[in-house]
C-alpha cells in the first residue's frame, strides 16, 4: 500500500514520491513502481486552463523502489528513492534528462493491534478503523534549480527539506472499504547561491506549507483461489501556500491541485505478492487547480511482503 | 538500527555518484559571485551585453542595441509558457511593467523555435497585447545569456548587464529597475 498519489511536474521539480504501508503482522516489504506521467496544460493563478505550447509532448517516467521495516509491533520504517526521466520536445526544442527524485523516510505507528477488517458489522467495535499516525521526512536528493545544472529540464526534485504529519484511517467491512488519508508538510528554509548554475547574490528561500487529502472507495473480490481483485476509486486535494525569500511572501508562487484516480491491485491468497495498477487524473476543467500543470498518470507496481 | 544503517550506507552510495545533489543535500549561502566588468562582453552583471537580434512574433526584425535607443533600459524575460512561467509574467506585467514607462519590456520564447508557433502560444496564454520575441531554432539568445525558464535579463542604455537570474518575486528586478544608472 502507498499513500496518497506522487505529485509531480517536471518543469516545477517532480519525483516526489508517497510513503509505503506495510501490512499488520508483515515484517518487510520490498515494492517498485513505474509510472508515465504526460502533461496537458496547466491552470494558471486563476484557476484557468492554458494549453502548452503547440507541438509540445511533454513526459515524466519515473521508476521508485521502496522498502519497508517493521520495528516492533506498532512501528514501522520505509524508504522510496524514485528515479526520473524528463522527456519534453517542443517545436523548437527537444530534451531528454534524467536524475535521483527526492527520497522519502517515513515512519508509521499503528494504533491498533489486531486485523481491523470484518465481513460483518455486529457490534460498534467492528467498525473502528485500522488507525495509522505517522511522519516522513523529504530528502533533497532529486537536481533542483538550486542545483550546478544548466536549464529547467534537468529538474527532478524541489530542494528542500520536507517534514509531513501524516494520518491513514482504513476501513474495511468485505467486500467494501474506506480509506482517508491526511498529510500537512512544513518546508526547512535554506540558503540558495545559485540558480540553474549561475552564482547570484545569495537569499533564503523556504516554500510555503503544504496540506493533502485523498478519500479512497474500494471494493474487493474473491478469486478462486482466494486471491483477490480489489478497485479502488480515490478523489485527492493538495494546496501548497506561498513560498517565501528572505522572509516576505512570493506571490508568485503556490499552487492547489486535484485529481481523481483509479487503480486495481491484485493479490495472493498468501498477500505476499500484490500487483497493481492505476490511473490518475487531473482535469482539465477551469478551476479545479491553480498555479499547477495538469497531468495523467499511469503507475504499475509490484510489492513482494514477507511474514 | 539495521534499518537505518542500510537507508544511510544506501543514501551515501547514491549521493556520492551524484556530486550535483549535494547543494541541495547541504546548501550554501556564501557568495561566490565573480567580479566582472564592462571591458569585457558576456552575460554576467556588470559585463557588456553582446547584441543580439531575433524576430517577434509579428515577424519584425529585433535588434537588441537599436532597441536601447531612448530608453533607460530593456527586460528579457524567457518562457517557456509553463504555470511558473505565467505566474512571473502576470506579475511583471501587473506590478513591474507600469512603473517604468521608460523601460523596454519584453517575454522571449525560446522553445518554440518559429513566429508562428510563438504567436500561437502568446494569443492562447493572453499575451496578446505584449511584445513577444522569438529565439532561433539554434537557442542563439538562450546561449549568449545562459538562460533558462524564469531567467530574467536587464540592460540598461549604456549596453551593461544589470541582473540576470530567475524572476522569483519580482523584487530584485524591481530593485535593480530602481537603481539604474
Amino acid at each position: 500500500m502507498a499513500t496518497s498519489s506522487a505529485w509531480s511536474a517536471s518543469c516545477c521539480g517532480g519525483g516526489g514520491a508517497a510513503t509505503l504501508v506495510l501490512p499488520k503482522f508483515f515484517d518487510t516489504m520490498y515494492d517498485v513502481s513505474v509510472g508515465y506521467e504526460q502533461y496537458h496544460g496547466f491552470w494558471n493563478q486563476d484557476g484557468d486552463h492554458l494549453n502548452d505550447p503547440p507541438g509540445s509532448d511533454l513526459n515524466q517516467f519515473r521508476i521508485t523502489p521502496g522498502y519497508a521495516k517493521r520495528i516492533n509491533d506498532n512501528w514501522q520504517a520505509s524508504i522510496v528513492m524514485p528515479y526520473v526521466w524528463n522527456d519534453n520536445k517542443y517545436a523548437g526544442l527537444s530534451s531528454n534528462t534524467n536524475g535521483l527524485g527526492d527520497a522519502t523516510i517515513g515512519f508509521w505507528y499503528e494504533n491498533f493491534d489486531d486485523i481491523k477488517c470484518v465481513y460483518a458489522v455486529n457490534s460498534i467495535e467492528d467498525l473502528t478503523p485500522a488507525a495509522y499516525f505517522g511522519a516522513s521526512l523529504t530528502v533533497p536528493t532529486g537536481v533542483s534549480p538550486y542545483d550546478d545544472v544548466e536549464n529547467s529540464f534537468d529538474i527532478t526534485g524541489r530542494g528542500f527539506y520536507r517534514l509531513d504529519a501524516n494520518m491513514l484511517l482504513d476501513k474495511t467491512v468485505f467486500p467494501w472499504g474506506l480509506s482517508l488519508s491526511l498529510s500537512y508538510g512544513v518546508y526547512l528554509e535554506r540558503d540558495v547561491n545559485q540558480e540553474y548554475g549561475n552564482y547570484v547574490e545569495p537569499y533564503k528561500r523556504k516554500l510555503g506549507n503544504r496540506a493533502s487529502g485523498s478519500l479512497g472507495f474500494s471494493y474487493s473480490k474473491t478469486l478462486e483461489e482466494l486471491d483477490t481483485l480489489t478497485y479502488t476509486l480515490t478523489y485527492a486535494a493538495l494546496k501548497e501556500d506561498e513560498a517565501t525569500i528572505n522572509g516576505s511572501i512570493d506571490t508568485t508562487s503556490g499552487f492547489n491541485t486535484q485529481s481523481v484516480s483509479l487503480a486495481v491491485a491484485y493479490s495472493t491468497m498468501a498477500k505476499d505478492w500484490i500487483l497493481r495498477a492505476s490511473f490518475n487524473h487531473l482535469p482539465t476543467s477551469d478551476g479545479l487547480g491553480a498555479n499547477f500543470p495538469v497531468t495523467d498518470t499511469i503507475t504499475i507496481g509490484v510489492s513482494y511482503v514477507i511474514p | 538500527m539495521l534499518f537505518l544503517k542500510s537507508i544511510l550506507l544506501t543514501s551515501i552510495l547514491f549521493l556520492s555518484a551524484c556530486s550535483d545533489v549535494l547543494d541541495d543535500i547541504n546548501p550554501s549561502g556564501s557568495d561566490k559571485r565573480g567580479d566582472f566588468d564592462s571591458s569585457t562582453i558576456g552575460s554576467h552583471p556588470g559585463q557588456t551585453a553582446a547584441d543580439f537580434s531575433v524576430f517577434d512574433t509579428l515577424n519584425d526584425t529585433f535588434v537588441m542595441s537599436a532597441e536601447l535607443v531612448g530608453s533607460d533600459a530593456i527586460v528579457v524575460y524567457f518562457t517557456m509558457w509553463c504555470p511558473i512561467c505565467d505566474s512571473h509574467m502576470t506579475h511583471m506585467r501587473t506590478n513591474i511593467i507600469p512603473d517604468y514607462p521608460d523601460v523596454q519590456f519584453y517575454f522571449i520564447d525560446y522553445v518554440s523555435g518559429l513566429v508562428s508557433v510563438a504567436r500561437a502560444s502568446q494569443l492562447d496564454n493572453g499575451y496578446g497585447a505584449s511584445s513577444v520575441l522569438v529565439d532561433d531554432s539554434n537557442h542563439t539568445v538562450t546561449n549568449l545569456y545562459n538562460a533558462t525558464m524564469g531567467t530574467t535579463i536587464v540592460i540598461d542604455s549604456n549596453t551593461i548587464v544589470q541582473m540576470n537570474e530567475d524572476y522569483k518575486d519580482g523584487r530584485k528586478l524591481k530593485d535593480v529597475l530602481d537603481a539604474l544608472p
